[in-house]
This record gives structure tokens, C-alpha cells and sequence, in this order.
């Protein structure tokens, strides 16, 4: 046990050339390692079928979903409307596969967004250091200093209320700091590190310092925080919509869903139970991924058994 | 960890245990005779918007005038029928009493106002003709002031006694009654060098029922029994709380809990629920405000041509589509639950309402026809063009506003019906609803097709059909955004029916007028009344008293209620 | 470090001037105005509005606003409120405390809860006490607070009729401080419960890193106490990235939460801020951000601070 951790911790450290064999070994033992995750897994499933349904929605579901038919509002579940209607008469089960599609890619998009941003930022300031760190973290303390609800409503304003591009931009703009502030820590606390000083005493150049040591070992907070990120940005998008300021109707998404459900739940308590219940499976999936990512993804984990 | 949690919950169970229930503290004192009104108790009401100010000069929110109204009393008011009643005037003064004199010309005017004697302000000072001149006066030199329509009418106010008020109007200017609903204390608000920054904003002084007590932003505002009030046996409450609850679901939870015994402003789609609870009824009053749909018959944005015609909404045909394609009565039964009418006219109530043919109902196979005959043919997508334009429509309203957003929803799939493609694009209220031409309010600007939304005219409805259907009023770049024409209505024929009402002060003629001029509205089809609202507001069984008003708030009898034992 | 504070104190006035301009120009950028609030009424005419917006100082160039603003605010004159003509530092401070109390009940709960509970999670790892925790963390961490919010007052307010249904206290009676617990609870609930899921996951996740970590190899050679381990040697340094995390939340403690605020009718600064943006009024927008600009800038320094303190191979030129 011993010998081989230090021995990983011995090649990860020294420059070699890089050596493909290693490279996947190490990333497949962390397949692996998820692979015992079993709630994990079972996120991965359940994730994959949320996307999978929404992405084929379409084809699964007969009606549109953005057809109105005021003879059947409220209809409770039954066998032609699995999950019944709302209050327009609109198949409940047909709008939360089409909402699907729209709140899974806001999250996606938006924090894809993001951590481009926040990684790329972040490293920068935390590589570099000195004035260029300074300048770069003034700018992310005066982007972190304005309340993100603020600019958000502010935007919602400005754009005659908002669509999917505009959510996402948004979004992403308003969630890199902490990522950046995550990578700039790491890359802190990394570059000064015994492994990376081998590595410049033998000539690396910072490029591949950075690619090929820093990077890496960086990455698993920033896998993490990019799962939790696309958790947060469901959330964050179901918010906007409470608010009134997320996705206009009648485009679906399971925010805006909510929103109207939450003064018609006494009388059709499913119109607001499913939109609920799906918003809580998708983001409670990708918590359970991302926790899963992140034992998996740091090979300390695992071994600790005191 | 789990000794702390179980601490906590315990906790939690010990004081949820000792605390007695909620319910408005009930009248002390005599057991109850099962008539009439027991004295004293606490009423709690929800209020799903809050006041930001008081002061009668400043008052502009609906929520605003409502809770002013148990402390703070006018002239007149006006009761459910529509007519002017006297509050702090002996009598409402008119043209038969001797009370409004005409120059010898006819073209101006003096209102004498006789008012009670003995009244005082809740200080105890006494409330004299010296404050109605006042409340002018701040009206016409306080910048801040929300409005002046009509009391810029008046030349000068005469006081030749404590009870007499004699206003000298340059005009003859009809809706005169409506003015001074609410008098300013002069003995403490001139002290004031700036009114707008002085507590008068949060605590006016009045004479009414109640006097405020306490106002704490975002939480409550409290008004206690007036110990001065003129009628010694009432008001029959202790107190009236006002508890601000921003989210309705929760007022209505507040509401079935007996936290709170009243609410107002209940929306349609709330009430099946509401209906289902025994301990809570539903106060459903018809209201002036009617729901609209404005057609733009012109197409310029900034109105810099005044001839210019809307490319779709200009053809009178396709307008009249519309109209035949918008299902009001299954709005009104499927998204209202009953509870508001179909449209028939935007003056629906009051001495001035109409009273001809309404507007016609949903005919979607007439409106096919029609737009057949007038050369607007199907493409190949079900939408129709005539001459190369597609009959594609923009309809703007606010966001946030469920009921708005399901009424488009509904139009824009019945449009489709006919061959009408219809888009939303809806924008918040402090955008769409701003009023104001620099801040560039579509509806000013003309940058819409159609737009929806509701207004209520006063109960003088002169200001509201001149300011909204006469010619005159259409906003320009030219006259710099003067005006709510939206529709850019230009009819000879309305712009003299609405001159003709507001050139007489026969009630009769000006009834006729306006009636000849909502017709000619109807019939240029510019504008679809989709429903007359009704305000909903709500009491839980134990409270006694209160009585809807359709020209007025809920609070308007404040002194009346009580609580049952 | 005294000289690095003092550099980030004196940087953040050209950040707050910044912010101040940005928030400005967004402000008037954007189309609508406080003259919505007049439009519903019936007796407005255009005279009244453009009346209205001299008295504000709305038709004024942009730059002579900010800076009238700008000079105003820095001599301590904040401005006054467009919708209730009080003054906005009036506003302010009347619903500070009033925010400061729920959520720094919410802060205090939240670490007091979460910090014993994720310690023993990581130390505990995969035992069932670990499964349990996991399990309900992440159902509290997956709900939007406002739908926990409104779900326990249907819950404990309406169905069981065992707490308050929002508000600080009960209206009409005098001041009693078992009353005022029971108003506390729900919205404390709603928050710390979302709040203990995020922070005992991030201090599990830190705690196992720190656990497999030469260095306490080394000290539970030595023979120390596994307690002693922990708290004195791990901790330390697993408490890193909490700190950070801990610091970023900090100014939540004075903006407030908007959302929570407005289900449960906190009359704090949330519900305030909420207010005036949807009212377009400026001066209680300008001196919301001023503030909350400001704590933020602390914190991050404050945070930043810690960081070095705690992690001895940081250093700051």
C-alpha cells in the first residue's frame, strides 16, 4: 500500500515524458473508484434518464405542450393525462419532459460558462501571481461585491424579460468567481509544491508546468464545483422564475411550473408536486455525481481507512 | 449532534405547546347578544402590497388610499350606487341645493361647502374650513405632489367662517365632487418645512375612525380607536393591524389559520379555495376596472406621422377578427372562475355607464369569413398575409401577472384558429406601465401591437375617455408624450360626443354623451374589453360589519366592524 | 501584512467607485422609471409626470445625477426614497437589525450544526451515521429554498398548526421572547437546513483530505490521541476552503435573503431591496449596493486574511 501511493506521488512529481499508459491508468482506476460509488451511480442513471426522456420528448408525448384547452383544466391524473393538467388544460407530463430540456440546459450551459471562465481566470491570478493576481481578484471582489439576485433581476429588466442565451450568459457571468477563487488557491498552493520545483529545475517551461502538473491536480475541485455548479444553476433558474424573472410562459421549464403551481396547490396539488419532484431528482442526481466525482477523482480518498 | 437536535426539537414542541392559538383577540365583556355589534378586539389585516407613504398629498398606490381611509376623511364620498354622499360636508353641494353657483357667463363656477360643526382631529384640535384651504394650497405648491387635475381649477378658497368654504373655479369643471377626498391637518403640517420628509407620511392625522399608531416598514402599520371621533358609540374596534404578508399564498394560509381575519385583493384563481372553508367569506364586489386589449392602428413609432397606419391593425377587418376571435366568456368561467363579466364597454358602472349594445361576442367562423373576404389568405404555416404582410402580432403586457399570461396564452391559440400568428412579449409593470414618454413606455411610444391591460375610470369619468379615445391625446414626439390615446383612436365623431360630455354639467346630457362616444369606440373596433373585474377581498366569519363598495375600498366603513363573540 | 491590508483597504475605494458607476449606468440604462408607480391612477396627467420627475431630479443629464448622488452620499446624505420620501439610511437601518437577527441566527445554527456533524461524517466515513447524513443533506441541499419555505408553513403552520405562519411576532401583543423563538424557527429552518447540507458536505470533503495526509501519519505515530489529531492538526488545516466559503456568506448576513424574506414576511433588507428594484427606485438601490458592496469587499479581505493565517505556505507580498 505504501510503496505504491508513493510511487504515484513519485511520478506524478518528476517531468517524464508523457507516458499515455500512466495517463489512463490513472483516470480509469478513478472509473473505477466511482464505480463503487453506488449512489453515484444511481445518479448517473437517473440523470442520464431526465436527459435522455427530455432530449426525446417530442417523440414520447402526443400533444404540444404549449396548446391551451380550457375544457381540461385541472383534470387529475388519469391514464390519457398520466400526470393530469394544469391550469390551461396543458398535459402536466408533456410540459415537464419540454421543461426538462430547457432547465437541464440552463444548468449545463450556464456553468459550462462558468468554469471556462473561473478556471481560466483563476489560474492566471494564481500562476502569475503578484499584480496580475491583484488586478484579476479586484475584479473578481467587484463582480462578487454586486447581490447576483440584483443583477439578475436588473437583467431580467433589460432584456424585456429573458430567454435561454440570455439565462445562461447571465448566469455564467454572475457564478465564475468562485471557481476562480477555487483554481487560484489550488494553483497557490500548488505551484510552490516540491513536485513542481522538480519539475522547473529540469527545464519544463511554464506551459507544460501548468498543463501537465498543476492542471491536473487541480482538476478534481474544479469537476466538483462544476457538478454542484449545474445543482445550483437549476436552483438558481427555479428562483428567477418564482421571482417572475426566469423563463417566460409559455415555454415551459420546470421553475416556471413551479412558480404558477404554488397558488393552485390546494386545488391540483400535482401541478405542483411534479415539477417540484423533478427539479429535487435532477439536482439531488448530480449532487450524488459529483460526490462520487470527487472521492473518486482524489486517489487520498479512498485509502483512508483508519 | 443528535442530543443538540433533540434538544432543539424539544424546545421547539415546549414552546409551540405554550402559546395560545392565534385568532383576533376576541371582544371582552359582554356575552353575546347574537345581534348586534360587541365592542372592542383586535382585527388583523393582510396586505399582499404595502404603502410606502400616507400623506393624502403623496397617496398614489390603491393599497394606500385603503389603509388611509380608517383615519383619514374627505368632503364627500361616494357610495355603492355611484352617488356623492357627505362626510365632513353637511351636504354635497350641487347646482339644485344652491350650493354650486355659475357665473354670469357660464364659464365659471363657485362651490360652497357647509361642514360639520364640533369635528375635531384626533389631537383634539378642532377641524375647521381653514384646513380644506389649506390641503389646496399644499396641492398647488408642493412639487411632490402626486396630481392637480382640478384643483388647478380653482382660483382661490374663501373661508368666512369655521364651517363654510366657498372654491372659486375658472372653469366649469364637472367632476368637482370628487376632489379633497382626504384633508391634511394644517395645524401640524405647516409646520412642516417639506412634508414628503416628515412623519405625516407614515402617521397623518385625521378625523376618521382611527388614528395611526405605529407604522414599522415591511412588517405592520397600526391604527388605534380615535378617543375624538364624532359618533361616540363607534368605531367598535380596539384596533386594526395591517400585516404586510408579500407572498398570497401565505396570507392565504395566514388567512385559513385565523392569524389574520381579513385580506384584500384576493385574485380569482384563489377563490375555489377559499370558497371550500366554512370559517371564511368571500366579499365580491363588482368594480369599475376593466381588462383590456388595445388595438394600435397606427404604425409610426413616436407618432411622427399623424396619418400613419398600422400594416395589419389598420385593416378594420382584421381588427374586427380579433374581436370576434376572443373567447370572453370561457376567460371569464375557466381563468376568473366566474368571478368578473364578460367586457361590454370600459364604463361599466355609475351614473355615466353604458347602457348600449356591448361589444360583440366570440364568433371564430366570422371572423374566418371576414378576414377571407378582405383578401387575407392562408400561407402554407395556417398564418394569413394580404399584399406581402404577414399577419403577425405582438401582444405586450406585464410580467409576474399569471392571469395576463394565461389570457395570452388562450389568445394567442384562438388566433392561431383564424390564421393570426400572435407573440408574447410581456415586460415588468415599472417598464411597461411607467407612463412616461422619456422612459420609454411602449404604450406612449406606440411600439406595440397590442397591448393588455386594465384601468378603472373614476366615477366622473371625463379625464379618462378625454385622456384615452379623444384625438387630441394621442402622444407624439411632437407634443411630447402628452396623452393615452394608445389606440390612436382619430374619430370626429367620438372626439365631439367626449367634448359634448364634458361641456355641461346636466348629469342626463353628459350621460348621453358619453354613451354616443363609447359606442363610436366600439364600433371602429380598436379595442377589445375583455372583462369587467370584480375586487375580491375576504373575511374570516367572525368579523361583522363590513360592506363591499363599488366605487370605493373595503375600508371605507371601517367604523362599522366588529367582532363577533 | 499589516501593509497588505492596508493596500487592499485603499484599493477598495476605486472598487467601490466602480461599483457605484456600473450600478448607476445599468440603472439608467435600463428602460421604465419610478413614474410606474403613478400609472394606475386615473388623475395623472403628463403635466403631473414630468412635474413629478423634475422634483426627483429624473430630468437631469445622467453624469449631474450620479455625481449629485455621488457628493450627496459622501457627505452622509443617502438620498430619500422615491415611493416613501423617507430618508434611504432611515430605510436602511430600520431593517439592518432586523436582518442581522434571522440571519445571524441562521449563521450562528448553521456552523454550530454543521461543523460537529461533517467533522464526524469524514471521520466516520461509510458508516451508517455517514449514509444518514448524506442522505438528508442532500435532499435539503436539492430543494429551492423557497418551495422548503412555503412547504413548512403548509406543513407545521397550516396542517399541524404548531408555528407561526411568518412575521417576527405576533401582532397586537406585547413583546415576548417565546413568541419571538416560535416566529424564528420556520424561516431559521428553511435556511440553516440548506445551509448545514452545503457546509457539512464541503467539510467532509476537506476533512478527507486532510485525514490521508503525511503529516498526521506522522503525528498518530507519535502516539497522539486521535482526538488530538483531528482537532488540533486536521482541522486547522481542513477549515481552509470552509473559511473561505464561511467569509463569501458572511454578507448574507446583512443583505439578507430575498426569497425567504418575502415568503415568510421578514421586513428586513432583502424584502427592501426587492422593493425598491421593482420600483426603479434609485436612491434605495444606490445605498442598498453601497452597503452590500462594502461588506463584501471586508469579507473577501477578511477572508483572504484568514487564509494566510490558517495556511502557513500562503504568503502575500
Amino acid at each position: 500500500m505504501a510503496t505504491l501511493r508513493s510511487s504515484r506521488v513519485l511520478a506524478r512529481g518528476v517531468a517524464l515524458p508523457a507516458s499515455s499508459y500512466r495517463e489512463r491508468g490513472q483516470w480509469r482506476m478513478a472509473f473505477e473508484r466511482f464505480l463503487e460509488h453506488r449512489l453515484a451511480v444511481a445518479g448517473i442513471v437517473v440523470l442520464a434518464l431526465l436527459a435522455l426522456l427530455s432530449a426525446f420528448a417530442p417523440l414520447l408525448s402526443p400533444y404540444n405542450p404549449e396548446k391551451t384547452n380550457l375544457l381540461l383544466i385541472f383534470e387529475s391524473p388519469s391514464p390519457s393525462h398520466p400526470m393530469g393538467t394544469d391550469s390551461l388544460g396543458r398535459d402536466l407530463a408533456t410540459r415537464i419532459l419540454y421543461g426538462g430540456r430547457v432547465s437541464l440546459s440552463v444548468g449545463v450551459l450556464a456553468i459550462a460558462v462558468a468554469i471556462t471562465l473561473g478556471t481560466l481566470i483563476g489560474g492566471i491570478a494564481g500562476f502569475y501571481g503578484r499584480w496580475i493576481d491583484a488586478v484579476l481578484m479586484r475584479v473578481v471582489d467587484m463582480m462578487l461585491s454586486f447581490p447576483r439576485l440584483f443583477l439578475l433581476i436588473l437583467f431580467g429588466v433589460f432584456f424585456k424579460g429573458m430567454t435561454l442565451g440570455v439565462i445562461v450568459i447571465v448566469l455564467g457571468l454572475l457564478s465564475w468567481m468562485p471557481t476562480s477563487r477555487l483554481v487560484r488557491a489550488t494553483f497557490l498552493s500548488l505551484k510552490n509544491r516540491d513536485f513542481v520545483e522538480a519539475a522547473r529545475s529540469i527545464g519544463a517551461r511554464n506551459r507544460d508546468i501548468i498543463a501537465r502538473h498543476i492542471l491536473p491536480n487541480s482538476l478534481a475541485p474544479i469537476i466538483v464545483a462544476a457538478t454542484l455548479g449545474v445543482a445550483g444553476a437549476i436552483i438558481t433558474e427555479s428562483t428567477l422564475s418564482f421571482l417572475g424573472l426566469g423563463i417566460q410562459p409559455p415555454t415551459p421549464s420546470w421553475g416556471n411550473m413551479l412558480k404558477d403551481a404554488t397558488s393552485e396547490m390546494n386545488q391540483a396539488p400535482w401541478t405542483a408536486i411534479f415539477p417540484g419532484l423533478f427539479i429535487f431528482l435532477a439536482v439531488v442526481s448530480i449532487n450524488f455525481i459529483g460526490d462520487g466525482l470527487r472521492d473518486a477523482l482524489d486517489p487520498r480518498h479512498v485509502t483512508k481507512r483508519i | 449532534m443528535k442530543r443538540f437536535s433533540i434538544v432543539l426539537a424539544s424546545v421547539a414542541l415546549v414552546v409551540a405547546a405554550c402559546t395560545p392559538t392565534p385568532g383576533g383577540t376576541p371582544a371582552s365583556g359582554t356575552p353575546a347578544a347574537s345581534e348586534g355589534p360587541t365592542r372592542g378586539g383586535t382585527l388583523i389585516f393582510a396586505m399582499w402590497q404595502e404603502p410606502t407613504t400616507l400623506a393624502p398629498p403623496y397617496l398614489n398606490q390603491t393599497i394606500a388610499g385603503l389603509v388611509s381611509q380608517v383615519a383619514v376623511e374627505g368632503l364627500t364620498r361616494t357610495d355603492t350606487d355611484g352617488k356623492y354622499q357627505p362626510l365632513l360636508a353637511k351636504s354635497v353641494p350641487d347646482i339644485n341645493n344652491g350650493g354650486v353657483k355659475l357665473s354670469a357667463d357660464g364659464k365659471k363656477m363657485d362651490v360652497t361647502y357647509e361642514l360639520l360643526s364640533g369635528v375635531t382631529w384626533s389631537d383634539g384640535n378642532p377641524f375647521t374650513s381653514a384646513d380644506v384651504k389649506f390641503t389646496w394650497e399644499n396641492r398647488m405648491k408642493d412639487p411632490k405632489v402626486v396630481n392637480r387635475a382640478g384643483y388647478d381649477q380653482i382660483e382661490s378658497i374663501d373661508t368666512p367662517n369655521d364651517t363654510t368654504a366657498v372654491m372659486h373655479f375658472k372653469s366649469v369643471y364637472a367632476p368637482y365632487p370628487v376632489l379633497f377626498p382626504f384633508l391634511l391637518a394644517k395645524h401640524i403640517a405647516e409646520k412642516e418645512a417639506d412634508l414628503s420628509k416628515s412623519d405625516y407620511n407614515q402617521r397623518p392625522l385625521g378625523t376618521g375612525p382611527f388614528k395611526f399608531t405605529e407604522f414599522v416598514a415591511g412588517d405592520h402599520i397600526t391604527a388605534e380607536r380615535n378617543p375624538n371621533y364624532r359618533d361616540k358609540t363607534k368605531p367598535y374596534l380596539d384596533k386594526i393591524i395591517f400585516k404586510s404578508v408579500p407572498a398570497s399564498e401565505v396570507a392565504i394560509a395566514q388567512l385559513k389559520a385565523g392569524e389574520v381575519q381579513a385580506m384584500w385583493n384576493i385574485l380569482e384563481s384563489q377563490t375555489p379555495d377559499l370558497e371550500k372553508e366554512s370559517a371564511i367569506k368571500l366579499v365580491i364586489t363588482p368594480s369599475p376596472s376593466v381588462e383590456r386589449v388595445e388595438l394600435n392602428t397606427a404604425a409610426n413609432k413616436d407618432m411622427t406621422d399623424p396619418t400613419s397606419v398600422h400594416p395589419v391593425l389598420g385593416d378594420v377587418a382584421m381588427r374586427k377578427a380579433l374581436v370576434w376571435a376572443t373567447p370572453k366568456q370561457q376567460l371569464v368561467d375557466k381563468l376568473l372562475f366566474g368571478k368578473a363579466k364578460p367586457g361590454a364597454s370600459g364604463y361599466s358602472q355609475g351614473w355615466a355607464k353604458y347602457t348600449g349594445p356591448p361589444q360583440d361576442g366570440y364568433d371564430p367562423k366570422k371572423a374566418n369569413d371576414e378576414l377571407d373576404k378582405a383578401g387575407w389568405v392562408k400561407g402554407s404555416d395556417g398564418i394569413r398575409s394580404k399584399g406581402g404582410v404577414r399577419a403577425s402580432l405582438t401582444i405586450t403586457s406585464t410580467t409576474g401577472n399569471k392571469t395576463r399570461e394565461q389570457v395570452e396564452q388562450v389568445l394567442s391559440d384562438e388566433y392561431k384558429q383564424i390564421g393570426v400568428e400572435l407573440k408574447i412579449q410581456n415586460q415588468p409593470s415599472s417598464v411597461f406601465l411607467s407612463g412616461s414618454w422619456s422612459a420609454g413606455d411602449p404604450r406612449k411610444r406606440g411600439t406595440f401591437d397590442l397591448n393588455m391591460y386594465a384601468t378603472s375610470p373614476d366615477i366622473d369619468p371625463h379625464t379618462h375617455i378625454f385622456t384615452r379615445f379623444h384625438s387630441s391625446q394621442i402622444p407624439s414626439a411632437a407634443n411630447s408624450g402628452l396623452g393615452n390615446n394608445y389606440t390612436r383612436l382619430r374619430s370626429p365623431d367620438v372626439d365631439k360626443a367626449i367634448d359634448d360630455g364634458g361641456a355641461t354639467l346636466d348629469l342626463e346630457k353628459r350621460k348621453a354623451a358619453y354613451n354616443t362616444a363609447v359606442k363610436g369606440i366600439n364600433d371602429a373596433y380598436v379595442i377589445i374589453w375583455l372583462y369587467e373585474r370584480a375586487s375580491i377581498d375576504a373575511f374570516r366569519t367572525n368579523v361583522g360589519g363590513w360592506q363591499g363598495n363599488v366605487w370605493d375600498n373595503i375600508t371605507w366603513n371601517s367604523g362599522d366592524w366588529y367582532l363577533k363573540k | 501584512m499589516t501593509t497588505y491590508v492596508l493596500r487592499r483597504l485603499i484599493q477598495a475605494v476605486p472598487l467601490l467607485l466602480g461599483i457605484t458607476v456600473v450600478s448607476f449606468a445599468i440603472l439608467k440604462a435600463i428602460p421604465g422609471g419610478p413614474m410606474a408607480a403613478y400609472e394606475g391612477n386615473p388623475n395623472i396627467t403628463d403635466a403631473d409626470i414630468r412635474r413629478l420627475e423634475h422634483a426627483l431630479g429624473l430630468d437631469q443629464p445622467v453624469h449631474i445625477q450620479y455625481l449629485s448622488w455621488l457628493t450627496a452620499f459622501l457627505t452622509g446624505d443617502w438620498g430619500y426614497s422615491y415611493s416613501s420620501h423617507r430618508a434611504v439610511l432611515t430605510e436602511i437601518m430600520e431593517r439592518f437589525p432586523k436582518t442581522v437577527y434571522l440571519m445571524g441566527t441562521v449563521y450562528v445554527v448553521t456552523l454550530l450544526v454543521a461543523i460537529p456533524i461533517g467533522i464526524l461524517t469524514a471521520v466516520r466515513q461509510y458508516s451508517w451515521f455517514d449514509h444518514i447524513v448524506t442522505g438528508t443533506t442532500f435532499a435539503f441541499l436539492s430543494t429551492p429554498t423557497f418551495w422548503l419555505g412555503l412547504l413548512l408553513i403548509i406543513v407545521f403552520g397550516l396542517q399541524l398548526r404548531l408555528l407561526p405562519l411568518g412575521g417576527m411576532a405576533t401582532l397586537g401583543t406585547d413583546f415576548d421572547i417565546l413568541d419571538r423563538v416560535r416566529h424564528l424557527i420556520l424561516p431559521v429552518a428553511t435556511l440553516s437546513l440548506v445551509g448545514i447540507g452545503r457546509y457539512v458536505r464541503f467539510l467532509r470533503a476537506s476533512m478527507l483530505e486532510t485525514l490521508t495526509q503525511d503529516y498526521l501519519r506522522t503525528a498518530r505515530a507519535k502516539g497522539l490521541g486521535e482526538r488530538i489529531v483531528v482537532a488540533r492538526h486536521a482541522l486547522k488545516n481542513a477549515s481552509i476552503p470552509l473559511v473561505t466559503v464561511a467569509a463569501l456568506d458572511l454578507p448574507e448576513l446583512f443583505v439578507g435573503a430575498l426569497v425567504t424574506e418575502q415568503i415568510f414576511g421578514w421586513p428586513g433588507m432583502g424584502r427592501l431591496y426587492w422593493d425598491a428594484a421593482t420600483r426603479s427606485d434609485y436612491p434605495v438601490i444606490m445605498g442598498f449596493l453601497a452597503v452590500a458592496a462594502s461588506l463584501i469587499i471586508l469579507a473577501n479581505l477578511a477572508a483572504d486574511v484568514f487564509y494566510a493565517y490558517l495556511d502557513p505556505r500562503i504568503r502575500y507580498a
